[in-house]
């Protein structure tokens, strides 16, 4: 039942390698394991999104990617290499678009932050922010401050700021929860479009299954808390994706339907699939 | 539509604008000019020999602090107050950042920082007489040994508030330590240091005021006890309200400032209630 077999390990190392991963919180008195075993790895360019059951560990799971979190066990390799703290190849979108910008920065100056961190030279931060902000159609609104944009276009700021970043690697923790249906579907389409633009990975955790299914050429299902890798789903999709027809095609609800069954049985036996996904 | 609003928009523009200045000035001066008619009032009919009445007052400010005074006792006095100010700003801040940032030396200094702050400053007068002399040096510390704990303790309060999520924004795209403190913490910080700065800017002028009462041969606190040993009633009120006009006029500039330094969170205030 797995798809594991497209899991390019023929095509050389991964770009993103989660092996063993293993995130236990002591608290007082008593551990809490969060993560139990982890193993998954995407290959360069490709577009996987994470869904599973709430409080499964999702965002445990980003942050220890992310280099945010140190994992009990395990290991996360980026290109190659070992992953302990922020690695420069990576960008970050967090659901919390309020709060992961600078409001007291101006749109055109958050984007341009982490470049200048970088020591890229003036003109080169201009051209990579303008880009990066016309890419995410938000090229009128450089100088505004975040709080007098919306809460979509908002995102669209963390997005521009990630992509101008350059990273060879994009993580997304469930970055369109907090905005309407409407916008979630314009944002849903710009992150294909940007995707096959810029050519870089995407891990996209999602608690929403049709927005896993539509966006990825993967979809990873983990079980409940303390988490695995329930089952690894190609989505089998035409790569042209359109909000209408993609939607309403049969594959697309025989997808649905299977990663929606892989949830509820994650929901109703913990961690009985420990192997399901091998 | 009613009447009213016709005449009101046939009006001449310059007239309504007029209007509206008048309007303004009348909300601006009449409770200051009510408050001085009843001090009138109170001093003509009481008859009391220290409610010197206003028009003297005024007469008497002219003479007493438009010359040589304002230069030897007034601007020196302004001069210290904002020379402790700044001080315990600097200071303040910067402890309060170490602080804000490391729970352990948090929990290593809290009992002393409290113990600190709960000694009135005035009681160090003493003490720094002895220590500093009666100097400069002494007035600057009994100042900054009073304001410096608004800013203090807001400013770790502020650092120990930055947002996680803006913090790990920052860890994830490598922001080095001093962008790190620039950017992210003392800005994060900023409504709360202005809280601090805006209490300490207040507690300052107090203190300098003591500070030139206790051993002083020049000052504003030392000028105003002087007039009130030699009886000179109208010149010691001077002083009080040279003193209101001082903190008034500081008061003004403060909020000039914080107006630009917080406009981001004034903005994110008002997005947030229009919602």
């Amino acid at each position: 039942m797995t798809s594991s077999d497209t899991v390019h390990g023929a095509a050389g190392t991964p770009m993103l390698d989660v092996a063993g991963l293993r995130k236990v919180y002591q608290g007082e008195g008593r551990a809490v394991e969060a993560v139990r075993d982890l193993t998954f790895a995407l290959a360069d360019g490709e577009l996987a999104c994470l869904v599973g059951p709430s409080g499964c560990g999702k965002t445990t799971l980003l942050k220890c990617i992310a280099g945010l979190l140190r994992p009990t066990s395990g290991t996360v390799r980026l290109a190659g290499r070992g992953v302990t703290s922020p690695p420069p190849d990576m960008a970050v979108v967090f659901q919390e678009y309020g709060r992961s910008l600078f409001p007291w920065l101006t749109v055109h100056a958050n984007v341009e932050l982490p470049l200048k961190e970088k020591g890229l030279p003036k003109e080169r931060r201009a051209e990579l922010v303008t880009g990066a902000l016309e890419a995410v159609g938000l090229a009128d609104f450089a100088g505004s401050h975040p709080w007098q944009l919306s809460g979509g276009m908002q995102q669209r700021v963390a997005i521009a700021r990630a992509i101008a970043y350059e990273p060879r690697v994009l993580l997304m923790d469930e970055p369109f929860a907090a905005v309407d249906a409407q916008t979630r579907a314009d944002l849903e389409d710009l992150i294909r479009s940007l995707w096959k633009r810029f050519g870089m990975t995407v891990l996209f955790v999602t608690h929403d299954i049709d927005e896993a299914v539509y966006l990825g050429q993967r979809v990873l299902v983990l079980s409940s808390s303390p988490t695995v890798v329930q089952d690894d789903i190609t989505v089998d999709l035409p790569d042209e994706r359109d909000q209408l027809t993609t939607r309403s095609l049969p594959r697309f609800a025989e997808l649905r339907t299977r990663v929606y069954a892989e949830i509820q049985s994650a929901k109703r036996g913990p961690a009985v699939a420990g192997t399901a996904g091998e | 539509m009613s009447a009213p609003e016709v005449t009101s928009a046939r009006r001449a523009p310059a007239l309504r604008l007029l209007t509206a200045a008048a309007l303004r000035l009348w909300y601006l001066l009449a409770l200051p000019a009510a408050l001085i008619l009843l001090w009138w009032w109170a001093g003509a009919v009481s008859g009391m020999y220290y409610l010197s009445s206003p028009d003297v007052i005024a007469a008497t400010f002219a003479e007493v602090w438009f010359g040589e005074r304002f230069l030897v006792d007034a601007l020196p006095s302004v001069a210290r107050l904002l020379g402790g100010f700044a001080l315990a700003a600097v200071l303040g801040v910067a402890l309060g950042v170490g602080l804000g940032l490391s729970p352990r030396l948090r929990a290593l200094t809290e009992p002393v920082l409290e113990f600190l702050r709960a000694i009135p400053p005035p009681v160090l007068v003493p003490l720094l007489m002895l220590l500093a002399g009666v100097s400069t040096g002494m007035k600057l510390l009994v100042i900054v040994s009073g304001c410096i704990w608004p800013i203090l303790l807001n400013t770790i309060e502020g650092v120990r508030a930055v947002d996680p999520v803006l913090a790990d924004t920052c860890r994830c795209y490598g922001i080095g330590r001093r962008r790190r403190l620039t950017t992210l913490i003392l800005r994060s910080a900023s409504p709360q240091i202005m809280a601090g700065l805006r209490q300490a800017l207040s507690i300052a002028i107090i203190l300098m005021v003591i500070s030139e009462m206790f051993a002083s041969s020049s000052g504003l606190g030392f000028t105003i006890v002087q007039f009130q040993r030699s009886f000179a009633i109208p010149e010691m009120w001077t002083g009080i309200v040279l003193l209101g006009l001082i903190g008034f006029l500081l008061s003004v500039l403060f909020q000039l400032v914080e107006k630009r330094v917080l406009a981001w969170y004034n903005g994110v205030r008002a997005a947030t209630r229009g919602e």
